[in-house]
């Protein structure tokens, strides 16, 4: 008596020699194919995949519905935030054309001018005043009066 | 005969990584039952060592696919089917079978069949005769002794479509030995 298993395997053990052969393909395929992926970038693409394969199943898969669920609110802060923006404010790098910006900013100006014209041009009090030596017969004349 | 061992006990994780010997290992370890199996399906002996060359070289492009490492055989497995469904290129005849109700209880273990000697042949041509689905089941049950569950995810149908295919197959074996004896 056999089972149905041990029967069919008794039926095809003559196939064995060809599987053989095939596994051997199989392997020179699997060679072939390191080989060829053995140029740098595709090296590290296959080590990256290699690295990430592990974090996607261990970490991203399990709690798959959570990131999905923060990446959605993501995204919907993301659109709020493009959709509130200041229309005046415009693309970084532009200049600011504002009316009211501009005039602060000429008032600024202004000052700043003011500030450094009057240090460039010191008040007479500010210098020290330097007692100069009178001839001898001044402080003679001087000290008769 | 391979043993039908542990899966955690494949070095499929090895294979992943690109480790020849560990793809050696699962060749020598399944090269058989898929023979056996796609054999048994396809009913041609060169066109049956062709699909098990393509199942080993889809398996060895797509492994970084599969998720579990315990479900390599049924993958492997899974892959193989499609592969003959490939080759018969009529997968909606196949997949369309009627089937008529789905038992309550169904044996398990596929050794709860055993064949005589003078039986063989008689059990081979019941085999061959078996509708593709039914023998797609019947296959996987007595090769792999896969689950039901399993059986269902290989071949993309209901575990009650399933188990009633098992439960017919097994009924007209089990006809053919009692036949047989009376």
């Amino acid at each position: 008596m056999k089972t149905p298993r041990e029967l069919l395997f008794t039926k095809h053990r003559a196939a064995e020699p060809h599987l053989d052969t095939i596994r051997q393909a199989v392997m020179d395929e699997l060679r072939h194919h390191d080989a060829k992926s053995q140029t740098w970038p595709t090296y590290f693409v296959s080590w990256l995949l290699r690295c990430s394969t592990p974090l996607w199943r261990e970490l991203i898969l399990p709690s798959r519905r959570i990131w999905t669920g923060l990446a959605a609110v993501w995204l919907l802060l993301l659109i709020i935030n493009v959709s509130q923006r200041d229309p005046v404010s415009g693309a970084p790098g532009q200049p600011v054309r504002s009316p009211g910006v501009m005039a602060s900013w000429q008032v600024q100006q202004r000052w700043m001018d003011e500030l450094l014209a009057d240090r460039s041009t010191p008040p007479e009090a500010d210098h020290p005043r330097i007692a100069l030596p009178r001839p001898r017969t001044e402080k003679q004349e001087l000290m008769a009066a | 005969m391979p043993e039908v061992s542990a899966p955690e006990q494949l070095p499929v994780a090895q294979a992943r990584a690109g480790e020849p010997a560990a793809w050696d290992t699962l060749c020598r370890r399944y090269q058989l039952p898929l023979y056996v199996f796609i054999f048994e399906l396809v009913r041609d002996e060169q066109a049956a060592q062709d699909l098990v060359q393509e199942t080993f070289l889809a398996a060895v492009r797509h492994l970084g696919g599969l998720r579990e490492d315990a479900k390599f055989g049924s993958w492997l497995f899974g892959i193989a089917h499609q592969k003959c469904i490939q080759r018969w290129r009529r997968p909606t005849e196949v997949l369309l079978e009627e089937i008529p109700e789905t038992p309550d209880e169904l044996e398990t273990g596929p050794d709860d069949v055993l064949i005589r000697r003078e039986d063989e042949a008689a059990f081979m041509n019941l085999l061959a005769q078996l509708p593709p689905p039914q023998r797609t089941a019947l296959l996987l049950h007595f090769v792999e002794d896969f689950s039901l569950e399993e059986i269902a995810r290989i071949t993309g149908t209901e575990l009650g479509t399933v188990k009633s295919r098992l439960h017919y197959a097994k009924r007209a074996l089990r006809k053919l030995v009692l036949e047989r004896e009376t």
